[in-house]
């Protein structure tokens, strides 16, 4: 590695070197305690995917680098040079772990590997050896901020096409739009995927429960934050603030992906509105009773309910959806363990787009067990990164359950007065 | 609105997000500079990822339809 370019990377590594992240760094005993908390050791027992070796060639570079007896006398302790082999050993950390931070949670002095991941994956955006996928994805959000302004009136066509789907779910106020898009003084902001399945069920919720609502011209996922990248997550959430400001709405529903809710809630600053996800609203509107649903459209199955990650363990929806199924369904059983505690669908950090299909079933074993477990025939989550995850596995390992969005089986059951 | 000359069709109606982008992706680099990729999808969000991952790849976007719930767009590879 030529020596610009090491430079330039410990600079990267040095700017992530916050209070927090030295603390994580320095601190780690070595308990073990985090080793059975992931789901791809659990599942695939190799030393390699535990929390603690995750983090190990960041905290060799780290001691190399940044502590005094690591410069003073490198070959003394345990650190590594900055070389190429250590970028690969980096791109495997980073690429194999889904960000989910289970480990945190048992880890005694709660130690954040998704945090210290973040090094890694600066640093392969730093040598140009992230997966370019992500990248490209990130790029595109981004250009989608200039580009919209040629595009408003195709994607205002392609909603206006949908809307007959909206009314068969809801049957709305005649003359009122089932897909409204740019309404200046909208109460919420709903901020979807780019797919007609994050945007019909919803639809139907709001218009049923009267809301004064707008769609928003641009995508909720931020694949900025799957690629780390802070000043690109930051690009992507800035079009989606400025939407929000511009419209004076008070509210921002993120749809049903718990990366997009996690950023926009907890890592974009305060704004003049309230970040929400579209679970909670779904709750409001039924403990309000606002909306109502039919019970039996799930008689006879059994719902048992998938913990997003970025929504539950690491965004503190976590309630909100029980209260929603317990509306829905007669017989809706957990999974063990769930809420913080839950698996990971094994699908987050940007494996799902990336592909990776042999590492993401082989790692997501435990999880396909944890379901069959519950004897569910229906299989409810909030997140579209878990959902093509389940999917898979339920493909897989012939779970023999049906993955369903908690909107969609709200808006199915939604009772017309 | 004039139809152009596709040497492939990649149907990706009813993929997850973010699917149809990253097949588009995948597959541009299996025509020649010139050529052209018809896409069917029933994203409406596509109408404007295309056009912005086009921009940000050096790609072009000719022309999107749209018949009912299906959305055709066409892509030219330029470089």
């Amino acid at each position: 590695m030529e020596a610009a370019l090491q430079e330039k990377l410990k600079g990267l590594m040095a700017s992530k070197l916050s209070r927090e992240m030295r603390l994580y760094l320095d601190t780690c005993a070595r308990c073990g305690i985090c080793i059975e908390a992931c789901h791809a050791y659990a599942s695939m027992p190799e030393t390699r995917y535990t929390a603690v070796a995750r983090a190990e060639t960041i905290r060799r570079l780290f001691r190399r680098y940044f502590k005094a007896e690591g410069r003073l006398l490198p070959g003394l302790g345990e650190t590594i040079e900055l070389d190429d082999a250590a970028l690969e050993k980096v791109h495997e950390t980073a690429y194999t772990c889904t960000g989910c931070r289970r480990c945190m949670t048992y880890c005694p002095f709660g130690i954040d590997t998704q945090m210290i991941q973040g090094i890694a994956k600066l640093l392969l955006i730093g040598a140009d050896r992230e997966p370019k996928l992500l990248t490209m994805l990130a790029d595109m959000s981004i250009a989608k901020g200039e580009t919209i302004r040629d595009t408003k009136g195709a994607f205002e066509q392609a909603v206006r096409n949908l809307e007959a789907e909206v009314i068969e779910k809801w049957r709305g106020e005649a003359g009122r739009e089932a897909i409204p898009v740019g309404v200046k003084g909208a109460d919420v902001l709903y901020v979807a995927l780019a797919g007609k399945h994050s945007i019909i069920p919803a639809a139907a919720i709001m218009n049923a429960a009267g809301e004064k609502w707008s769609l928003s011209y641009f995508e909720a996922v931020n694949f900025g934050a799957f690629v780390g990248n802070p000043e690109k997550t930051r690009e992507i959430s800035r079009r989606i603030i400025d939407e929000a400001t511009e419209l004076g709405v008070r509210e921002v529903a993120i749809c049903e992906c718990g990366t997009a809710y996690r950023v926009m809630k907890h890592q974009t600053g305060r704004h003049p509105f309230e970040v929400i996800s579209f679970v909670d609203l779904m709750e409001r509107y039924l403990r309000d009773g606002r909306i109502r649903v039919d019970r039996a459209k799930l008689d006879g199955s059994r719902v048992t309910y998938h913990d997003p990650c970025q929504m539950a363990r690491n965004g503190g929806v976590i309630e909100e959806p029980r209260r929603v199924l317990r509306e829905l369904a007669g017989d809706f059983v957990e999974m063990r363990p769930n809420r913080g505690e839950n698996w990971c669908c094994g699908g987050g950090g940007g494996l799902v787009a990336m592909g990776e299909k042999d590492f993401r079933m082989k790692s997501a074993r435990v999880k396909a067990e944890q379901v069959r477990a519950t004897g569910a025939t229906v299989l409810a989550t909030a997140c579209e990164n878990c959902h093509t995850q389940l999917s898979d596995l339920n493909e897989h390992y012939g779970m023999g359950v049906r993955v369903a969005f908690l909107s969609q089986l709200v808006a199915d059951a939604l009772v017309q007065a | 609105m004039a139809d152009h000359e596709a040497v492939k069709v990649l149907d990706l109606k009813g993929l997850p997000c973010p699917m149809p982008v990253v097949k588009m992706s995948q597959e541009i680099g299996s025509v020649k500079v010139g050529e052209v990729i018809e896409v069917h999808t029933t994203d409406p969000g596509s109408l404007s990822d295309f056009p912005a991952w086009a921009k940000s790849s050096g790609n072009q976007v000719l022309e999107s339809q749209q018949d009912g719930g299906v959305i055709r767009i066409f892509v030219k590879r330029l470089k």
